[in-house]
């Protein structure tokens, strides 16, 4: 009977899908550094980032979101870049760091497992990861094996990961959607940052950046509705993360400045009248999409300075090289229940070589109002 | 085109080496029978000693050529030797591409290659029951950069590519079949790869076969096959042939042709 059972169950690890698709709510995995350190509070302010660390490919004219048509950066490269982002990460020495576009076993980043190697190799001890995109093998570009999605590191013990699907794009076919990204919400407890009787979340999210649809509006609509569940249950929660929107007043038409050699934009004979990531105007309201998270709660950049050249925090990986544009626009965001303080908010501009998204830093004034 | 050609040679990979008809034994096709399959290669007895095999789709984009040669008995075991040859090249190139269909990334130029294989197979009928024991070495030469990010990160490819990668694999395997009824066989395998020194050095394959003889010229073939193996990512494993998009395992079926040329 034994050996019958262990038949059957090989046969069904045999059977684990080719790509995974996940319930409305799942478990995060959770990691830890190989040695912590520094995991003591001391009841002082805390620090948080949020980073779209793009695998660890730096500026690599990667083909699914530049001009370029690279797909797999070698392994010295990856190192490098890892080992980069990990000194600007113990360098910005944050409490909680949020990250997107992590990859943990991908064929196009050598297969090494970033959550782990920036615990490995940073002040940080604690992580959860949420899959956006996990496929046994993507059969288009030679992509193949893949495992990528959100991350949020620790200095302090995370409990309670939860991954919160975020809706389907609609604007794709059956196929490309089954074998394209599952987007989420990443939200964790940090039981040692708990106040008096309140709970102290972080929440980590990244939002669709292609779709044409109004995909984007459900996942805001969901990331808001996210948040209001904690504040309405009295807990404090810092979030953030790549939420591919510009803010209120910014540029929505970015189409003429990423176009890629013979791409053909605005024009009547445009296969597309607008690129795909490049235009913020692809339903009513866009523009404003926003707005209900700076209303209700605090950014760690006011609204008023979000456009500012200052707090820019994106421009694609090979506007530089075509155009001399390292940032010129900002879809990296931090809000929080609680309070900033904002003197101390921060986009980390210095860091543009190593992601085609800057980091963006602020710091909790624990016990505010 | 390529989508057809590209999922028929991934099937043929699973199909591909079916031992009843003799396909993987140390017997011999009589003289000038001919066998082929939708997978199988197109196999001929060419003399009483000789026979040779061509997968006649997979040539046009991967030429490739099989020789099979009887041996003297080796204790109380019919025994041959088979020689393989294979040039993946145009093939690999083929998928190496933007877009749907680019299996390999577009940045890599797969240089000119060729695969060499030797095994010796041993065959024997104990109580009713055809055993096959066979074993050999693969060479694989690369005449060029052959970028290590190239390989093919999939179950029953990686493997069989990894050669090229390796310069150098074992291969040995074991072949069970019986005759069940008159019309009715079956055939158990397992045949394991080794290639020391790469990342994901071994793949271990087992299929079940059950076969339906119509007549001496046509069966019918069902059953799975299982592989697993460690990769650059890892071990794995997997039931094939599995259909990704409805997420299952489905029998694979195979039909089979055989005549004898006058």
């Amino acid at each position: 009977m034994k050996k019958l059972l262990s038949i059957l169950g090989v046969l069904l690890l045999g059977c684990d899908p080719f790509v995974t698709e996940f319930e409305d709510l799942s478990n995060a995995l959770m990691y830890e550094a190989d040695s912590k350190s520094n995991e003591t509070y001391d009841s002082g302010n805390v620090k948080v980032v949020t980073w779209n660390i793009r695998f660890g490919i730096a500026r690599f004219p990667f083909f699914g979101d530049s001009c370029g048509d690279d797909v797999i950066l070698d392994d010295d490269t990856i190192e490098k870049n890892m080992a980069a982002i990990a000194d600007s990460l113990n360098a910005i020495d944050a409490d909680i760091v949020l990250l997107q576009e992590v990859d943990v076993s991908s064929k196009r980043t050598g297969y090494i497992d970033q959550v782990q190697y920036l615990l490995d190799n940073t002040n940080l001890n604690y992580g959860c990861y949420a899959s956006m995109w996990k496929a046994d093998f993507i059969p288009s570009d030679g992509i193949g094996r893949i495992d990528a999605g959100n991350a949020i590191l620790s200095k302090y013990e995370l409990t309670d990961a939860e991954r919160i699907q975020l809706r389907l794009r609609t604007d794709q076919d059956g196929l490309t959607q089954y074998f394209y990204l599952r987007r989420n919400i990443l939200k964790a407890k940090i039981p040692t940052l708990t106040q008096g009787s309140k709970d102290f979340y972080a929440v980590d999210v990244h939002a669709t950046a292609f779709a044409t649809d109004d995909t984007k509006q459900q996942h805001i609509d969901k990331y808001v509705e996210t948040l209001a569940e904690i504040q309405s249950s009295g807990d404090y929660f810092v979030t953030g993360g790549d939420l591919n929107s510009v803010p209120p007043g910014s540029v929505t038409d970015f189409c003429l400045s990423d176009m890629c050699d013979g791409d053909d934009y605005h024009t009547d004979q445009a296969e597309e009248y607008h690129k795909e990531g490049s235009y913020f105007e692809n339903f009513d309201g866009e523009p404003d999409i926003l707005d209900p998270l700076y209303e209700v709660y605090d950014s760690a950049i006011d609204s008023d300075d979000a456009n500012l050249p200052i707090h820019l925090t994106h421009g694609p990986s090979t506007s530089y090289e075509m155009n001399d544009i390292k940032y010129d626009r900002k879809l990296d965001y931090l809000f929080t229940n609680g309070i900033w303080e904002n003197t101390l908010s921060k986009t980390h501009q210095a860091a543009w070589e190593l992601s085609d998204h800057l980091p963006v830093s602020a710091v909790l004034n624990v016990g505010g109002e | 085109m390529k989508k057809i050609i590209f999922c028929f040679i991934i099937a043929s990979l699973v199909f591909g080496e079916t031992k009843k008809w003799d396909a993987h034994s140390a017997y011999l096709l009589p003289q000038k029978r001919w066998e082929m399959g939708l997978f199988q290669p197109f196999r001929y007895g060419y003399s009483e000693t000789i026979e040779y095999s061509v997968h006649p789709l997979w040539f046009f984009v991967m030429p490739n050529f099989s020789l099979k040669k009887s041996q003297s008995d080796f204790a109380g075991f019919t025994s041959a030797s088979q020689y393989k040859i294979v040039y993946p090249t145009p093939f690999l190139n083929m998928i190496a591409k933007e877009g749907i269909m680019g299996i390999i990334a577009p940045d890599f130029q797969m240089p000119p290659m060729l695969g060499l294989s030797a095994s010796w197979l041993m065959s024997k009928n104990m109580s009713g029951v055809d055993l096959t024991l066979k074993g050999g070495l693969d060479l694989g030469f690369a005449f060029g950069d052959l970028d290590t990010r190239s390989t093919i990160d999939l179950p029953l490819v990686y493997h069989r590519l990894g050669v090229y990668y390796n310069n150098w694999g074992f291969h040995t395997g074991l072949d069970v079949q019986k005759n069940i009824s008159e019309k009715i066989g079956v055939l158990v395998d397992a045949d394991l790869r080794l290639l020391p020194g790469l990342n994901g050095n071994y793949s271990l394959e087992h299929k079940l076969l059950l076969s339906w003889h119509k007549s001496e010229n046509f069966r019918i073939l069902t059953g799975y096959k299982f592989v697993m193996g460690e990769y650059p990512y890892g071990s794995d494993m997997r039931l094939l042939p599995y259909i990704p998009m409805y997420e299952t395992w489905v029998p694979m079926i195979e039909f089979q042709w055989a005549r004898k040329k006058r």
